[in-house]
């Protein structure tokens, strides 16, 4: 039994339930950073867990701090992060772990996390996953594209929780970005840590040609 | 400082001028503060030599004698080390940082002084103050024990005298360097605070697991300081304000509007010194917050530091072996609109419309008739022109038809007359609003 709730009846009825419900029907990872938000969903807990069992979602609670919701069958609406949005993740999830980031207390440049990615991934590829419809272009227009598409998976992955966007420029990493580690997160072997991942429906696979053909056909964003 | 003669001291900013005019006025003296790390240090040997010996200047000699030893410690080997001490001094003047004192033009050598703006200067880099407990608390203790003062002297001032002696005087001075002093303070307890978080991401990027212990204890001891210097700050700042609106309402009932104003600059100093302490301890707690938890969640859970390279590693693969993170994704809900039978909506088409109209029956009016006649008549009386002819026509026509009678009578005169035109016809008026070609009508071309 929580702490902070009687009955299942007093959680939906908080004044906080629809505003948490409603981010983690949405993908929302809500960390200690959201607050209320978060303390709302430690207490009420061991209410929400099989209310949304009912759903067909398992309330994930991790360690690192943050709560989402997974959906296992067809109850809610479920979806994946697109190429575009794991990659930048995960280039977030790595600068998350750099010593470097206690500078700032979490806060890094749009710009240190694009170069990240483009040192690691190479400019070629990056072009390829993130607008995978351009051919033989300049520079300048490849350049251009990346940095759009760049913004708009940043833009998705701070909805869902993953980071702040601070100001013009600043990025506050969340722990949520764990998430994008978890495949190496045990010193095992990484493919059957992805299986088992996986198998309990917390990633998807794609064939290496699907991860670069899901982006929408959306231009005009800075 | 300052490129333009004397700005320095002239151009030195007033608490409560307006800033827009200040930066105005700098900028119309062109200020300039340029200097090498040779000039610095020659000024931290003047600082440094006055502070030992408490004397306030320096001969020319004395001066040059000092600059040499310093040009031998920061350029050892340096050329000619005199002729840089003699120009040291010059552009040690130049920039405002020296300033001779003794008056006596060419006669004599010179005597030098610091300026105010060398001292400040040399301070900043060689004080290293930073606000703690005990040199806070020594300065509110002081500070209250003055604003006590202030406030007795306030409540016994009976003239404008007494009122600028005990009151405004002690105000911006004494009171007014003390908070100057936190202020000073203040900026270098910013500066220890930035190098203590460059240092423990400096402590865990070089020892990693072993630099968790030493990194919190940094963390501890700075949030400690922060916040009994907030603690300090809130009580005793509460008191300062409270005392300065004593002396402010004291002011009030005197009509010493010099003393209100005094004290409300005072105040908002104290307002930000505040407000500074409760910014600074809000944001130390979310950086304790951050690096508690990434001492806890990353270093302590990878003490080998693995994770970083098996994610790089995971990273730079990810476009051969893809994954995708799966969430819940529900729709937002949606609102059906009302239920309504289907309208068939007609084509769009032209209206049609009868465009051609019969011919209507109009009588014939009397006045042409008339017209005729008139003319006639004219060309009977000698009109020799068509502006003649159309004048004595138009005379006996109502105003609003003499445009359309000007064109008939012309008509008629063609008819009845056989007059004749210049290559080049002249216009004549023949009505208030109304102009013709002149024709001449000569006696034996009338037909009539």
């Amino acid at each position: 039994m929580s702490a902070g709730f009687e009955r299942l009846e007093d959680v939906v009825l908080d004044d906080l339930f629809p505003d948490v419900d409603l981010a983690l029907r949405r993908g929302r990872h809500v960390g200690r950073e959201d607050g209320l938000m978060y303390g709302f969903l430690n207490d009420a807990h061991d209410h929400l867990e099989p209310f949304y069992r009912r759903f067909g979602a398992e309330l994930v609670h991790k360690s690192d701090g943050y709560f989402y919701l997974l959906p296992s069958s067809g109850g809610l609406g479920r979806g994946h992060l697109s190429a575009g949005e794991m990659l930048v993740g995960q280039a977030m999830a790595l600068l998350y772990l750099d010593p470097d980031s206690l500078l700032h207390g979490g806060v890094v440049s749009r710009e240190l996390v694009l170069q990240r990615l483009e040192s690691l991934v190479g400019q070629e590829d990056l072009v390829r996953v993130l607008h995978p419809r351009l051919r033989k272009v300049d520079e300048r227009v490849a350049a251009e594209t990346v940095r759009t598409r760049f913004g708009r998976a940043l833009r998705a992955l701070a909805d869902l929780g993953f980071v702040d966007l601070v100001g013009d420029d600043g990025l506050r990493l969340r722990p949520a970005l764990m998430r994008f580690a978890e495949p190496v997160r045990s010193a095992g072997d990484p493919a059957q840590a992805l299986a088992l991942l996986v198998a309990r429906g917390e990633l998807e696979l794609a064939a290496a040609e699907d991860a670069a053909v899901e982006e929408p056909e959306e231009d005009g964003e800075a | 400082m300052s490129g333009a003669p004397g700005s320095n001291e002239r151009s030195s900013p007033q608490v409560g001028s307006d800033p827009n005019t200040l930066i105005a006025s700098l900028a119309r003296d062109s200020v300039t503060l340029d200097l090498g790390t040779y000039h610095l240090c020659c000024l931290a040997g003047l600082h440094l030599r006055a502070n030992r010996a408490t004397i306030a200047s320096f001969g020319d000699e004395e001066i040059v004698d000092l600059f040499e030893q310093v040009c031998d410690i920061v350029e050892p080997g340096a050329d000619n080390p005199r002729k840089r001490a003699t120009h040291a001094i010059q552009r040690l003047r130049d920039q405002r940082m020296l300033v001779r004192v003794d008056g006596a033009g060419v006669a004599r050598a010179g005597e030098y002084a610091m300026t105010r703006l060398a001292a400040a200067v040399v301070e900043s880099y060689l004080n290293d103050e930073v606000l703690t407990r005990e040199s806070l608390t020594l300065l509110t203790r002081t500070l209250l024990a003055h604003l006590a003062e202030v406030k007795a002297a306030a409540a016994r001032a009976d003239s404008r005298q007494a009122w600028t002696d005990g009151v405004i005087g002690p105000l911006n001075v004494t009171i007014g360097e003390l908070i100057h002093g936190i202020d000073r303070r203040r900026r270098g307890l910013d500066a220890s605070q930035e190098q203590v978080q460059a240092e423990i991401a400096g402590l865990i990027k070089a020892d990693w697991f072993r630099a968790v212990d030493e990194a919190q204890s940094l963390l501890d001891v700075t949030t400690a300081t922060l916040h009994e210097l907030n603690e300090v700050l809130l009580r005793d700042t509460h008191h300062f304000v409270a005392l300065l609106q004593e002396v402010q309402d004291l002011a009030e009932a005197a009509g010493m509007r010099e003393a209100q104003e005094a004290c409300q600059q005072v105040i908002e100093h104290v307002d930000g010194i505040a407000n500074w302490g409760d910014a600074r301890q809000r944001t130390w707690s979310a950086y304790y917050q951050y690096v508690h938890r990434y001492l806890r969640d990353v270093v302590r859970l990878d003490p080998d530091r693995a994770l970083s390279q098996r994610l790089r590693d995971q990273l730079a693969a990810w476009t051969r072996h893809p994954f995708h993170l799966r969430l819940a994704r529900s729709p937002s809900l949606r609102l059906l609109r009302d239920v309504s039978a289907r309208v068939d909506r007609p084509a769009v088409t032209r209206e049609r419309a009868e465009r051609e109209h019969p011919p209507v029956d109009v009588a014939i009016g009397s006045d042409e008739v008339d017209l005729e006649a008139l003319v006639r008549r004219a060309l009977g009386d000698g009109a020799s022109t068509l502006a003649e002819v159309t004048s004595a026509v138009l005379a006996h026509v109502p105003v609003d038809q003499h445009f359309r009678s000007t064109g008939r009578v012309a008509a008629l005169v063609a008819r009845l007359a056989r007059p004749s035109g210049e290559r080049e016809r002249p216009w004549v008026a023949v009505a208030d609003a109304i102009e013709i070609e002149q024709w001449a009508i000569p006696a034996q071309g009338r037909r009539a």
